[in-house]
């Protein structure tokens, strides 16, 4: 199943990224059980590949809570004067502002131009307002800004979902097979566990730019 | 808050709806292509799990699924039956065709007609079957469909009971179980979780038998539950989180245990889950008293109905703005300025983006070269772009010059117009205008009649020279080249020059003025270059010469070139693939000069004898001139000083223009020889004629003093 080459580039087969997804998946919800789980979306009908037996899909996590500072906090809405009121009812709980975090949709979406996992996301406050480029960047830890601005490979860009066929925010895929190799190049391991450690690796980087941090054993490419 | 205390008023949390882009987007094109103006109800599905984390409330989700495919279906939520983690939830979306609509629309009997369909269902008993009916919930929106924000407000409805239900005790599951009742309550609310004829049935009853065995039974069992000796616990999925207070789902659902059982003691279950399994810890089990009411028991009362959502400044409309990810055009933008990002982050760090996308571009001719030239300023992110043109879309035009169209043709468009036009189809964030105009031309002579006109015609062009930061030359003819090169030497406009033979081609920049734009009095050409050059070439005597512009390598003034020509003279006869050539080499020209600290005083520079020189820029040389052949598949750098005798950019005639302005223009378009004279071509011509020169025929006008 896994092919010989696989990995030595840096580079992911696509034919191999769903073995990766999957022991990404495993892995994640074994080490991290704080956060919700990764999904397999299928989406082998979506161009008729399934007649051709090729499994087409990517990987999901909705809703992951991010807690945001409440200077950072924006009132979206303009309200009309003449809105309606609610009247008083003292059975309905009055809630202090609490609930104030932004949503993250996170997808790993495999790039068939560049062969390599390209990570997709969107991030909503609770009513379901869209966060801009600059609201996101604002929630992303002071680290992940200072290399947002340096590096060359994880600069945020709008892309089309190539699934959803809306427009996502994603990490630029045009550096990750050179970062990636230099990852790679060190393990001494076979192809098969190659592939299964790919995503794992991948995201040990490309989740820092969120402040998702793996827990080290699930790094060690044995656990 | 409340709930420690026995007897207080039982307080519910608010349900909290979240609306996601995807219910936007499918909104926008149900309206589009098939709601149009229709404004009647339209039944969705709301989507709602119950609270799977101790720190944050679920909330009911309103996704791309949640409306109906066709208009006509009436059951969008038979497809999504069984998910666990998406209970559907029945509701009512009146989508309104103006803002004044949806902000007259009646909330409050909006709001009591759909709390009438849940105490219907009540009474009928279909609560039993689908208990979901008790979730029902009223979402009313303007979709402002050309600038992609929406105006919303949902609505929980509740059925009000009066007065208010009082709680006896709350506690964690796991306070008020046994140990054994709290495992046997765990296993079977699993279960319920697992199946997926029950998974997403959010009402239901627990059961515990006597031995501390719970079972879980649909509420339609409940006759049957209450014969056998068993406590029965009325359980619901509960979105909420916080341990003092049950989610909204529980105020209807007590109002239906209430009126269909008379049951005034009603001990309930908010069940909760973390990690996808039972939490007895976080789920809360208490006891609600319900006052009997004398109005419950008539047939014809409706409770009042509460349960319009507010945010958290108590306002009940909400307004969302989907612009950056629904607006075509802002998209189209984003996606534009991505290409050229990306050359910036990885081949060239130091592409200056946004001085190309402030250099206002002054194209003169519409023709195959400026079409071109448009298309590949726009592919280098230049966003302002003016063309000049006086013609009109001809038929034979569309094949060659590719910013017009067949339809265009037939209608006779100008082309300057129909260019402009056709830019912003392509791109609609260019700002780009298109100016009908003649530019006068020497040789052409003016009747005096006419006098007025071009004298207008040089004044607009000078203008537009002015308001400029860069110049194309891309007409058809020598002569009507000439005014814009003494304009743009006047001041000192970084210019950009194509021309076309048959099968030949030209590139080249024009250096700078020869004058300094504020000094008139200097005629000197080297005192007018700029002092960096000056610093530059502090080791020779003299400084290094300007570069030459279109006619400083030409021993004539420039005549009409067209009158007693045969067709294909006049026309500019060319292989096809000559314009786009040579037009992207003018265009990665001028890319090159604004990226060149030095601009249009910087030196000419060949590919191998300026090593050190060229290493330093990041698009590589800056050339002074490109000509190519097609017939030898063959391109060649050149450069050409400019000469003291240039009928366009020398010191004189610039001079001269400063001096008598229009009248030397119009001096120079209807006295050809004028021109010669003034620079002493006249002089130099006669000299020449001593020696067996053959000059270049008048196609390119060419000849070069080739440095190399």
């Amino acid at each position: 199943m896994v092919s010989n080459n696989a990995t030595c580039d840096g580079s992911l087969l696509s034919t191999d990224f769903q073995i990766a997804a999957k022991a990404f998946a495993e892995k994640w919800k074994k080490f991290n059980s704080d956060f919700p789980e990764w999904l397999w979306i299928d989406c082998s009908n979506r161009l008729g590949f399934a007649a051709h037996g090729v499994s087409d899909g990517y990987l999901s996590v909705q809703n992951v809570f991010f807690k945001v500072q409440s200077s950072l906090k924006e009132e979206h809405g303009e309200c009309s004067s003449n809105d309606y009121e609610e009247p008083f009812d003292n059975a309905t709980l009055v809630q202090s502002a609490g609930d104030d975090g932004h949503r993250y949709d996170f997808h790993i979406v495999y790039s068939f131009s560049y062969n390599v996992p390209v990570l997709y996301f969107r991030a909503h406050s609770c009513d379901g307002q869209l966060l801009n480029q600059d609201e996101i960047e604002k929630n992303l830890p002071t680290e992940s800004a200072k290399v947002l601005t340096e590096s060359k490979w994880t600069f945020i860009t709008q892309q089309e979902h190539p699934y959803l066929n809306r427009p996502w925010y994603t990490l630029h895929p045009c550096g990750t097979s050179e970062w990636m190799k230099l990852l790679l190049a060190n393990e001494n391991s076979t192809a098969e566990n190659r592939v299964e450690q790919y995503l794992i690796s991948w995201f040990s980087v490309v989740g820092q730019v969120f402040g998702l941090k793996l827990p080290l054993d699930m790094v060690k490419s044995d656990g | 808050m409340s709930g420690e205390r026995k007897g207080s008023i039982l307080q519910f949390a608010t349900f909290q709806s979240s609306v996601d882009e995807g219910f936007w987007h499918g909104l926008c094109s149900l309206k589009l292509n098939k709601l149009k103006t229709d404004e009647s109800p339209i039944s969705i599905t709301g989507f709602y799990t119950l609270c799977s984390n101790p720190h944050v409330s679920s909330h009911l989700n309103l996704l791309a699924e949640s409306l109906p495919t066709e208009p006509s279906d009436e059951s969008p939520t038979a497809a999504t039956h069984g998910n666990r983690n998406k209970c559907s939830v029945p509701g009512t979306l009146y989508n309104t065709n103006t803002y004044e609509g949806y902000q007259s629309l009646d909330k409050k009997s909006l709001l009591k007609a759909e709390g009438k369909k849940i105490w219907d269902d009540i009474r009928s008993g279909k609560v039993e079957e689908d208990s979901s009916v008790l979730l029902r919930f009223l979402i009313i929106s303007f979709a402002d469909l050309k600038r992609f924000h929406f105006d919303y407000s949902v609505a929980f409805p509740a059925l009000a009971l009066d007065p208010p239900a009082t709680l006896v005790d709350l506690k964690p599951a796991s306070e008020w179980f046994t140990a054994e009742e709290a495992e046997s309550v765990s296993v079977c609310c699993n279960e319920w979780r697992k199946s997926s004829l029950t998974a997403d049935v959010p009402f239901f009853l627990v059961c515990i038998s006597s031995n501390s065995q719970a079972t879980v039974r649909p509420l339609k069992d409940f006759k049957a539950c209450q014969h056998e000796d068993f406590k029965i616990l009325f359980a619901f999925y509960d979105p909420y989180h916080g341990p003092n207070n049950p989610g909204w789902p529980l105020r209807n659902y007590l109002a239906f245990i209430y009126a269909r059982w008379n049951i005034t003691k009603v001990p309930f279950l908010c069940y909760r889950e973390n990690r996808g399994f039972a939490d007895m810890g976080s789920s809360l089990v208490g006891e609600a008293i319900i006052e009997p009411s004398q109005a419950w028991q008539d047939e014809t009362h409706v409770p009042q109905v509460i349960g319009w959502e507010v945010n958290s400044k108590k306002k009940v409309s909400r307004h969302i703005d989907l612009s950056t990810s629904m607006d075509p055009t802002r998209m189209v933008i984003s996606a534009a300025d991505l290409n050229l990002k990306l050359m910036r982050w990885r081949q060239l760090p130091s592409l200056n983006l946004n001085m190309l996308s402030s250099t206002k571009c002054l194209l003169l001719g519409a023709g195959t070269l400026g079409c071109q030239v448009a298309r590949m300023l726009m592919a280098w992110g230049v966003r302002k772009i003016t063309l000049v043109d006086n013609g009109k879309v001809a038929m034979s035009n569309p094949l060659r010059q590719s910013l017009y169209t067949f339809d265009d043709s037939v209608k006779g468009d100008k082309k300057a117009i129909a260019a402009a036009e056709s830019l912003r189809k392509i791109f609609p964030a260019v700002e780009a205008e298109g100016i009908v105009m003649a530019i006068p031309m020497p040789g052409h002579p003016v009747p005096s009649k006419d006098e007025r006109g071009v004298l207008d015609d040089c004044t607009r062009l000078c203008e537009l020279i002015e308001s400029h930061d860069a110049v194309f030359l891309l007409t058809d003819t020598r002569e009507s080249r000439w005014l814009p090169t003494l304009l743009c030497a006047n001041a000192n406009k970084l210019t950009v020059t194509a021309a076309l033979g048959f099968d030949s081609f030209m590139v080249m920049r024009h250096g700078s003025g020869p004058l300094s734009a504020t000094d008139e009095s200097k005629t000197e050409p080297v005192g007018s270059l700029s002092a960096d050059v000056e610093k530059m070439s502090l080791s020779h005597n003299d400084s290094k010469p300007r570069l030459g512009c279109y006619f400083c390598n030409d021993v004539v003034a420039p005549v009409d070139s067209t009158t007693n020509r045969t067709l294909d003279q006049q026309c500019t006869v060319t292989r096809p693939g000559l314009a786009p050539i040579a037009s992207a080499l003018a265009v990665e020209l001028f890319v090159g000069i604004l990226h060149h600290p030095l601009r249009t005083s910087a030196e000419a520079e060949f590919g191998n004898s300026l090593d050190s020189g060229s290493g330093e820029q990041p698009l590589g040389i800056l050339p002074h001139q490109i000509r190519g052949a097609l017939s030898q598949f063959s391109q060649m750098i050149l450069v050409g000083h400019s000469s003291n005798s240039c009928t366009a950019c020398c010191p004189t005639v610039v001079a001269e223009y400063r001096k008598r302005g229009l009248d030397f223009v119009l001096q120079a378009i209807n006295h050809p020889t004028y021109l010669e004279d003034l620079t002493g071509l006249t002089e130099l011509m006669k000299s020449a004629n001593t020696f067996e020169l053959d000059w270049d025929d008048a196609t390119d006008n060419d000849d070069d003093f080739v440095e190399i």
